[in-house]
């Protein structure tokens, strides 16, 4: 089933549109990437396909308009982990993750039942913060706190998860810990993925499909192996296979 | 929280036994209860005491602990919707509207004589409240999303356009300037039980909707585009909790004259002991910031008899080293553990 279908997205900040005509869809199960260098528009379009940004086009989440939706409808399909931005206020992690359950109470009094608790503790546990869950968010590493939004986004528990970039900031064990729980969160439970990753080599061996954008247009869409080097090394401006393999050198 | 419901009872009660004349606790408490539930009152206490705490302390201080509560609450909601820890209501030019507002009718001598008491409460609520829409309307003009920063940047522009306006008015009117002067100070004297019972009431009802609001509230404190993934309604919670927010402090404002520092600190101060959620430190906000006004007022009137301080003066004398002191102790705490 066809869980976020995007089509002929045309989107910008009011000026000239950022992303052109874009279109594309992820089913149950699937994952799919989104590369592209610097400015190209990425960030843009996931927080299009996430109805945080007035766009032109349609995007259809789980069958529905998602321009009928409201945003408590839209935040029960789809869930954007954003790029890291500052904590100000001491909440605890535990509390910071009960956050994502807010779309799914039914109203103003409504309190997290056992399914809801549950849930949080499952997303704590997954992401490896179970024994943090008392801790202040804002005593945490960049890294740690990029673990708490990820928690706090399978709490909310969407169809569709999109994320930018959320390996920044990580370690190498916990961007690979990270890769892993995605993965099997979304072949466990039926759901899709839609991520922008700025590691190359990460993103096509997370990803089964990969969409490759350039100036606000999309040049290519398809599985990771169909993906030209030549076109990529094109996009990049750099021998982007040679680059990686002289990087691997070291290590051989 | 108990702990800090009592020190709030407490302060209400020392509030009310020190002035020119100590009035012992103990008779306090049973006038009290002579009034509320028709007990005798024991013949030492006489007569004067029981028409000094009625008349004049116990909706002095009530009023005090009132104004109290309500500017910390709103200076804690305020500091969660712009996601601004020095963002207060006045940042929305709730004080500035309101100051010209008072500036005008003491100006054109609305207030007395042929003006009613009540003149210049409403017309500084209404100048106070016309505002704030102002703000809001402007910043939805400007940036559809209601983005913080636009808000806090037209807040503030209106804000010191509005105080050269008050300005204007007191340089060109001599005679009513230390009046205005005095006004903008604030003071809880001369105040009556109506002025208590209307704060009261409008207190309450926003503490309840705050309440009801503290899961968007806790949500919002990250921001804007995090807040809205979430699944929270911004623009419309936003512009509700900022409406509130307005007529409450406007309110405040109009009966007691401009009081700032309560509702910057006491969010902080808070925070420190009962961490983020808004379920605990709306409450505890209201509390604490209710116990250190009456406990400035009590200054403002007790330290240079028969001379009041504006209590304007004193919340920032006082509140200005406790909240060093409660920041940075906290501070060494952490870096200890």
């Amino acid at each position: 089933m066809t869980l976020l279908q995007a089509e002929h997205i045309t989107c910008g900040y009011g000026g000239a549109p950022v992303i052109e005509d874009i279109s594309l869809s992820v089913g149950q199960g699937e994952r799919l990437c989104v590369l592209g260098p610097n400015g190209c528009g990425k960030t843009t379009l996931l927080r299009a396909l996430a109805g945080l940004l007035p766009y032109e086009g349609t995007v259809t989440l789980c069958g529905t308009d998602g321009k009928s939706l409201s945003r408590r409808e839209t935040a029960r399909r789809v869930g954007l982990m954003s790029q890291l931005a500052p904590v100000y206020f001491a909440y605890t992690v535990y509390e910071t993750v009960s956050m994502g359950r807010y779309a799914r109470r039914r109203g103003p009094l409504d309190r997290d039942g056992e399914a809801g608790r549950q849930a949080v503790r499952e997303s704590l546990e997954r992401t490896g913060l179970w024994p943090l869950r008392d801790r202040l968010i804002t005593e945490l590493s960049g890294g740690q706190l990029q673990r708490v939004f990820l928690a706090r986004t399978f709490a909310q528990d969407p169809a569709v998860i999109l994320l930018d970039e959320p390996t920044n900031h990580l370690d190498l064990k916990y961007q690979a810990e990270l890769t892993d729980s995605l993965r099997s969160w979304s072949e466990q439970g039926g759901r899709a993925v839609v991520g922008v990753f700025h590691d190359l080599s990460l993103a096509l061996s997370f990803a089964d499909r990969a969409l490759l954008l350039e100036g606000r247009h999309a040049l290519f869409q398809g599985p990771p192996e169909a993906l030209d080097r030549a076109l990529l090394d094109r996009v990049y401006g750099l021998d982007v296979a040679g680059y990686l393999r002289k990087l691997l050198a070291r290590w051989q | 929280m108990t702990l800090l419901a009592l020190a709030a009872l407490g302060s209400i009660l020392l509030g009310v036994a020190a002035g020119s004349v100590y009035i012992p606790p103990g008779d306090i408490l049973a006038i009290l209860a002579s009034r509320l539930f028709g007990t005798d009152l024991p013949e030492r206490v006489g007569t004067v005491y029981p028409a000094m705490v009625m008349g004049l302390r116990l909706p002095r201080v009530l009023l005090a602990f009132v104004t109290g509560g309500a500017l910390a609450v709103c200076g804690t909601v305020m500091q969660s919707v712009l996601q601004n820890p020095l963002a207060s209501p006045f940042s929305l030019g709730v004080s500035s509207g309101a100051g010209l507002g008072a500036a005008v009718v003491i100006v054109t001598g609305l207030a007395a004589g042929a003006g009613h008491v009540l003149a210049l409460p409403a017309v500084s609520l209404a100048f106070a409240l016309g505002t704030v829409f102002f703000v809001l309307w402007a910043a939805g003009r400007i940036d559809r999303g209601l983005g913080s920063v636009t808000i806090v940047l037209i807040g503030m522009v209106v804000s010191l356009f509005f105080n050269a306006l008050m300005n204007l008015l007191a340089a060109l009117s001599p005679a009513y300037a230390q009046r205005i002067n005095l006004w903008l100070l604030g003071s809880f004297s001369m105040r009556e039980w109506p002025a208590l019972w209307v704060l009261l009431a409008v207190t309450a009802a926003g503490l309840c909707l705050f309440l009801r609001c503290a899961p968007e509230l806790d949500v919002m404190t990250f921001g804007e585009e995090q807040a809205r993934s979430l699944g929270v309604d911004l623009r419309r919670c936003k512009t509700l909790l900022i409406c509130a927010v307005a007529v409450l402090t406007g309110t405040a404002v109009a009966f007691v004259g401009i009081i700032g520092f309560v509702d910057l600190i006491a969010p902080h101060v808070v925070r420190r002991f009962f961490g983020a959620s808004h379920r605990k430190i709306l409450p505890a906000s209201a509390l604490f910031g209710g116990a250190f006004l009456t406990l400035c007022d009590l200054a403002a009137r007790t330290l240079t008899p028969p001379r009041e301080i504006p209590i304007g003066s004193i919340t920032a004398l006082l509140g200005a080293p406790f909240f060093l002191y409660v920041y940075f102790s906290g501070r060494r705490r952490e870096r200890r553990s």
